[in-house]
């Protein structure tokens, strides 16, 4: 019974590891530089021209939801029926663009704009503003899928069940209770010794009270069994003596 | 450098981490509570541990494909309609265009009312729709005050092509036809008149206007003869009128008539028949008329000597009809007289004949199928109706089996607009459909003989406030509630009350089973789960509410949470056109015979004065109780947790001579006030003086002043002050750290959050200025400055935590940045918070991170008890509601990760924020415009009930920490119970087996 009292804390233990290994990825990379500062002169009238393509889909399809936001809502656009776009009247600074729809993802692009009117696309990065990754301009769009809102409902399937880490670590110590007493002799004392060593090893943290044990106190305390209270002098030993 | 900069930016961060970790050595508990801390701490692991799990599942929370639909409504909106025009180039069309106010060009299915597509343009004056003109498949129309022409693909709803015009103000617009086609669309601005083809927007030719200075052009017409004319006044003195070739611009004529008393042409002239020019005059009662090809004078025609009469004071109007804009208008035309008195005219070789007198007539309008143009003309009918009939423009003969009845909401406004749809039936007579605009912003869709087809409610596209009302319980429930609620008076009679309730109970859940099989014999779509007031009651888990709205226009509602059907709606017809709205819920559903009362304060921006409404939030019915009229410009108002013997909450007011007045203003409410008169602290902001000053009443209803900051306005201004919602509950009173100590937080429910916005707006020199300040002291706490940065700025303000959001010019990015107050290791005063009585100053941490997008609006979860992990759900302009754990904003995030940290469950710093799509709650229910979130807590602590508001409304539930409370709706019932049967029989076999080794063993 010894792997019915020990793998809960140790899945516990084995979801903290993941949770921290989750936060881990989720780290981004160092500093950046300063960004590229271009004076809006109050000129208006630049164009922010380009296409946008969803793969697969016809154009007249999904341009009626779509729009062209212009950093946020400072400026929008409309996409025309064969999926170009020209935002008009823009004055000289630097942009994301974006195309919004609700089912398709557009990645953004930052379009800068000189007061002369030179126009340039690179990629959007917040981090390090002024890093140039250059973009085809006109802005060349196309949408990189449809949008994921949903998450998968867990679906129940034998392999799902005994792939199950839970599972493994109860199938795994099972095999080994099944087999170990046939391969070692368990009366010999010294052995009995030495596993009882290596169990009080396996416990990190002396002062947990044990669920498992805990609860075993109190069934066995209702039942009067006389073997559970001979048992709760070491709980390493116990599994070893309950077997027996 | 861009992480270096904001990490320096959040000094107070590291300051006080500093400070945190020195106490962190100081701290220890006495020894004799040693082993109970170890226990304790040993069971707290083991919490953690679980927490862990279940933060780790909460922060992949989504929305589950099957579970589309199930709780969540989204109603989609347009705004108060501008320009509407039927889609007539097919016969069997069944499109309507609406141009509405809100700036969005949309299409509507007229069979069901709902939209085919809609195009949002920007808010304000750089959207608005000036003009709009219709011609086929395209609809062409000048957008921002003359700055584009835009042509859209109707059939599609994508865009033909956009233009930019020429600076200057934008007047009128035409289409212009030669030899029965149209070709260009003409656009009179300020100084300019352009013509550009209708295929692809490409200007034929600009010109100058002549004399633009001094004459004010103002209409443009074409009469499909390869003419334009631009129309001029010089106020009062005379009409310019400059005839162009469609060809190549030229001028072809320009002649100036004499016009004293004209100034505005668009309001009193209409072009009639052949390029007749006909004005109405109100000084001298008469009609000028003038052809625009030969005359140069104007003939003057007294309307006496037609027989007819203006009402006084009205100024008379005209409307005339143009089909084709190919050809000529039409000759007939009507003119109103009086708010009620309408004429139909003719001009026939210049002899005006009246072909019939419509009286009374609240609204008038032509509509032209093929060949046949009728005149529609709605007429009262009694109190409640009115009646649409059609009548032959030709002739003004009332056309047979054409009348309709239009039934009118008396809780809505009176009509204002006809939009009719005339076809062509097989028998060559015609029949319409019509849409009627109202007041209130209503569209309603009628067909012969009055069968409402579908009604819209285009106020709910300007939501201003709301709330979340609890539903009543039912009759069952509130017999229930009553018996414990009454002294005991006996063994017996309770007992006997117990009986009697246990068998209405018995009785409603047999007609519940009754009904229930009852309706599953009949085929499902007979089913109909229509709302009504009857069948409203508060279900299990307080799920459903109803949500009471406020819309600009002054039209209130009350919507059923669940489906989004409105159960009551009430128009409040003068409201002010600026006025400022603030709705308080006096007394909720819990008080039983006493009805739910909700007050709205409406307020005129400009004067100050206000008015208010009482009304019951369940059936919208006016209260019966007559509110104190407010002779005073009110500055404040705030909701008490006093209550008066009704249990409604009590309302103070303050005017601006600084007096308190209360409603309800009872005897005992003023007892109550008195008793409490010195622990009654309010504030009041003056953004314009850059003041805020704090008050305290005065058992009299006087105030003192107590305290004052002042912002000097040459440098800032105050843009936003925000205090914590007073339903808030906080359930934990601090963090437990990697240590196992605990970091108490500061809750200090008086915190108010001030945020300032230079006024220098140079993208190096402007700042944002946060002060997090106490309401009743006027202490101020914490004060940052991020430099560089500039508004708008969302702020939200919870808990122990200021979350506000802000743009930030040099990177040019938007960048969150959170506060957060801690107390210390050691909490004062644990049992009550006393703003007078807080020696220490609280710990300020803040940090600040890169957000990847714009934002709308932005609002905090909020839960029954406060227990469930807090999640921040912010509007974006693509429509998206994004619920991101508070968790990424939390300035203890640590850059370097130790073995504490890592126990805290702490995420390690990272400049930027993630946007996933899995935490859009709306998934592809994009929602316009998001102007409002709002939050309310369920019966159920997991839950928390969402309305977002803007162009649409979307309404859905969320559970920050997934559902711990009720069983998922994907629970395996058939998994558990086959597991327990398998487990069960498992063990009986294998205790026989044990037994019969024992019994082995034994035998040995």
């Amino acid at each position: 019974m010894f792997h019915r009292e020990r793998s809960p804390l140790l899945w516990l233990l084995l979801q903290a590891a993941v949770a921290a290994t989750w936060c881990f990825t989720d780290m981004e990379a160092g500093p950046g530089g300063a960004g590229v500062a271009t004076q809006p002169n109050g000129e208006y009238g630049f164009k922010i021209e380009g296409r946008a393509v969803v793969p697969g889909v016809k154009t007249q399809d999904w341009v009626s939801t779509a729009r062209v936001l212009v950093e946020g809502e400072e400026f929008v656009g409309f996409l025309r029926t064969d999926g170009s776009f020209a935002v008009n009247d823009v004055p000289p600074g630097s942009y994301v663009v974006e195309i919004v729809t609700p089912n398709f993802r557009f990645e953004p692009v930052r379009v800068d704009i000189t007061s002369k009117g030179k126009m340039r696309a690179r990629l959007v990065n917040y981090i390090k503003t002024s890093e140039v990754i250059r973009q085809p301009y006109p802005l060349q769009i196309r949408a990189s899928g449809p949008h994921s809102y949903f998450m998968k409902r867990e679906t129940w399937g034998w392999t799902d069940f005994l792939m199950n880490p839970m599972v493994m670590m109860m199938v795994l110590p099972l095999l080994i209770i099944v087999l170990l007493p046939k391969v070692v002799n368990t009366n010999d004392p010294e052995m009995r010794k030495e596993m009882e060593q290596s169990m009080n090893m396996l416990n990190p943290n002396p002062e947990l009270p044990d669920v498992s044990e805990l609860m075993t106190k109190l069934f066995s305390g209702s039942k009067g069994s006389s073997k559970a209270s001979s048992s709760s002098s070491s709980k390493g030993t116990r599994p070893a003596v309950k077997r027996r | 450098m861009g992480l270096q900069r904001i990490i320096l930016q959040s000094r107070g961060q590291h300051l006080s981490q500093h400070h945190t970790k020195r106490r962190l050595v100081d701290f220890r508990l006495p020894p004799s509570h040693e082993e109970q801390v170890e226990a304790t701490a040993a069971m707290e692991k083991l919490i953690l541990l679980w927490l862990k799990c279940l933060i780790l599942c909460s922060t992949v929370e989504a929305v589950f494909e099957d579970q589309v639909g199930k709780f969540d409504w989204r109603q989609q909106y347009v705004g108060k309609v501008r320009f509407s025009h039927y889609d007539t180039h097919a016969q069997s069309s069944k499109k309507v265009l609406l141009a509405t106010e809100n700036n969005v060009f949309a299409a509507l299915n007229t069979r069901t009312g709902e939209i085919l597509w809609r195009h949002v343009d920007k808010t304000g004056p750089e959207g608005t729709i000036d003009a709009y003109l219709q011609h086929g498949q395209d609809a062409v129309m000048v957008v921002g005050n003359g700055r584009l022409l835009r042509s859209w693909e109707i059939n599609v709803g994508g865009l033909n092509w956009e233009v930019v015009l020429d600076s200057g103000s934008f007047q009128s617009a035409c289409l212009v036809g030669q030899q029965d086609t149209v070709k260009h669309v003409a656009v009179l601005k300020k100084t300019a008149l352009s013509l550009h083809y209708l295929s692809n927007g490409h200007q034929k030719w600009i010109e100058n206007l002549p004399e633009s200075e001094t004459v004010d052009y103002q209409a443009v017409y074409s009469g499909g003869n390869g003419e334009v004319f631009a129309l001029g006044v010089v106020s009062h003195s005379h009409i310019t009128i400059v005839v162009y070739s469609v060809e190549d611009g030229e001028i072809i004529k320009q002649i100036s008539v004499e016009a004293p008393w004209l100034s505005d042409i668009q309001a009193s002239c209409a072009v009639v028949g052949q390029g007749i020019l006909t004005c109405v005059d109100s000084a001298t009662v008469s009609l000028y008329m003038l052809d625009l090809h030969e005359q140069s004078q104007m003939t003057q025609i007294p309307l006496q000597t037609l027989g007819l009469e203006a009402a006084p004071g009205f100024h008379p109007t005209l409307v005339s009809t143009q089909p084709n804009p190919a050809r000529p208008p039409l000759s007939e035309f009507f003119i109103q007289l009086g708010p009620e008195h309408h004429l139909l005219l003719q001009l026939s070789n210049d002899q005006i004949v009246t072909l019939r007198d419509f009286k009374p007539a609240m609204l008038v309008s032509f509509a032209t199928t093929g060949e046949k143009t009728v005149a529609a003309v709605l007429s009262p009918k009694n109190q409640t109706a009115s009646s649409l009939n059609l009548f032959s423009a030709e002739t003004g003969r009332r056309l047979l089996d054409t009348t309709l009845i239009f039934n009118m909401d008396p809780n809505g406004g009176k009509p204002e607009k006809l939009y009719v749809q005339t076809f062509l039936k097989k028998d060559d007579s015609v029949g319409y459909r019509v849409m009627v605009q109202t007041e209130d912003h209503t569209l309603t869709f009628l067909q012969q003989p009055g069968r409402v087809i579908w009604i819209r409610e285009e106020a709910l596209s300007d939501v201003v406030t709301m709330e979340m009302v609890d539903l009543p319980l039912t009759g069952t429930q509130a017999e229930l509630e009553g018996e414990f609620g009454k002294k005991a008076d006996g063994l017996l009679s309770m007992v006997l009350k117990r009986l009697s309730s246990q068998i209405i109970l018995l009785q409603a859940w047999v007609t519940h089973l009754w009904k229930l099989f009852y309706e599953a014999r009949k085929p499902r779509s007979q089913v109909k789960n229509d709302v009504t007031i009857e069948n409203l009651s508060r279900d299990e888990f307080n799920l459903q509410k109803m949500m009471v709205m406020v819309t600009a226009s002054g039209k209130l509602f009350g919507i059923d949470s669940k489906t989004g059907t409105i159960v009551w709606r009430h128009y409040l017809d003068n409201i002010p056109s600026n006025a400022a709205f603030k709705l308080m819920v006096q007394r909720t559903t819990a008080h039983f015979p006493h009805p739910p009362q909700c007050t709205l304060l409406i307020k005129d921006k400009d004067t100050g004065l206000a008015t208010f409404h009482v009304f019951n939030p369940i059936f919208g019915k006016k209260s019966h109780i007559t509110p104190p009229t407010l002779p005073q410009p009110i500055l404040q108002s705030l909701i008490l947790p006093v209550m008066d013997q009704d249990y409604a909450k009590v309302l103070l007011l303050v005017d601006d001579q600084y007096k308190v007045s209360a409603f309800p203003s009872t005897k005992n409410v003023l007892q109550q006030l008195q008793d409490m008169a010195s622990s009654i602290f309010f504030y009041l902001v003056d953004s314009s003086q850059g003041t805020l000053s704090g008050y305290r009443l005065r058992t009299d209803l006087s105030t003192e002043l107590i305290w004052e900051v002042v912002v000097p306005t040459e440098v800032q201004k105050i843009i936003s002050i925000k205090g914590k919602r007073p339903n808030e509950h906080v359930h934990s009173q601090g963090r437990v750290m990697g240590d196992r100590s605990v970091l108490y937080k500061y809750l200090n429910p008086n915190l108010l959050a001030v945020v300032t916005e230079s006024t220098d707006l140079h993208p190096d020199r402007s700042f944002i200025g946060i002060m997090l300040i106490d309401g009743v002291t006027g202490r101020i706490f914490h004060e940052a400055v991020q430099r560089r940065a500039k508004g708008p700025v969302h702020v939200v303000h919870s808990e122990n935590w200021v979350v506000y959001e802000y743009w930030s010019t040099k990177p040019r990015r938007n960048e969150f940045s959170v506060i957060e107050l801690y107390e210390g290791m050691e909490l004062y005063n644990s049992t009550v918070f006393s703003s007078l009585d807080r020696p220490h100053a609280p710990q300020v941490l803040q940090q600040s991170y890169i957000f990847p997008s714009a934002i709308s609006t932005m609002e905090a979860t909020l839960t029954e008890k406060g227990i469930t992990s807090r999640h921040l759900l912010i509007g974006l302009p693509s429509g998206g509601i994004l619920s991101l754990p508070k968790m990424f904003l939390d300035p203890r995030r640590p850059e370097i990760v130790s073995e504490q940290i890592r126990e805290e469950n702490l995420i390690p710093y990272a400049p930027e924020l993630p946007i996933r799509s899995e935490w859009f709650i709306n998934y592809n229910q994009s929602v316009s415009r998001v102007r409002g979130i709002h939050t309310a807590p369920s019966g159920l602590e997991s839950t928390c009930l969402v309305v977002a508001y803007g162009l649409d409304i979307y309404q859905t539930r969320v559970y920050p920490s997934k559902q711990f409370d009720v069983l998922k709706d994907d629970y395996d019932y058939m998994l558990i119970s086959s597991v327990l049967f398998a487990l069960f029989f498992a063990t009986m076999i294998s205790k026989r087996l044990a037994e019969v080794k024992l019994l082995n063993r034994a035998w040995r």
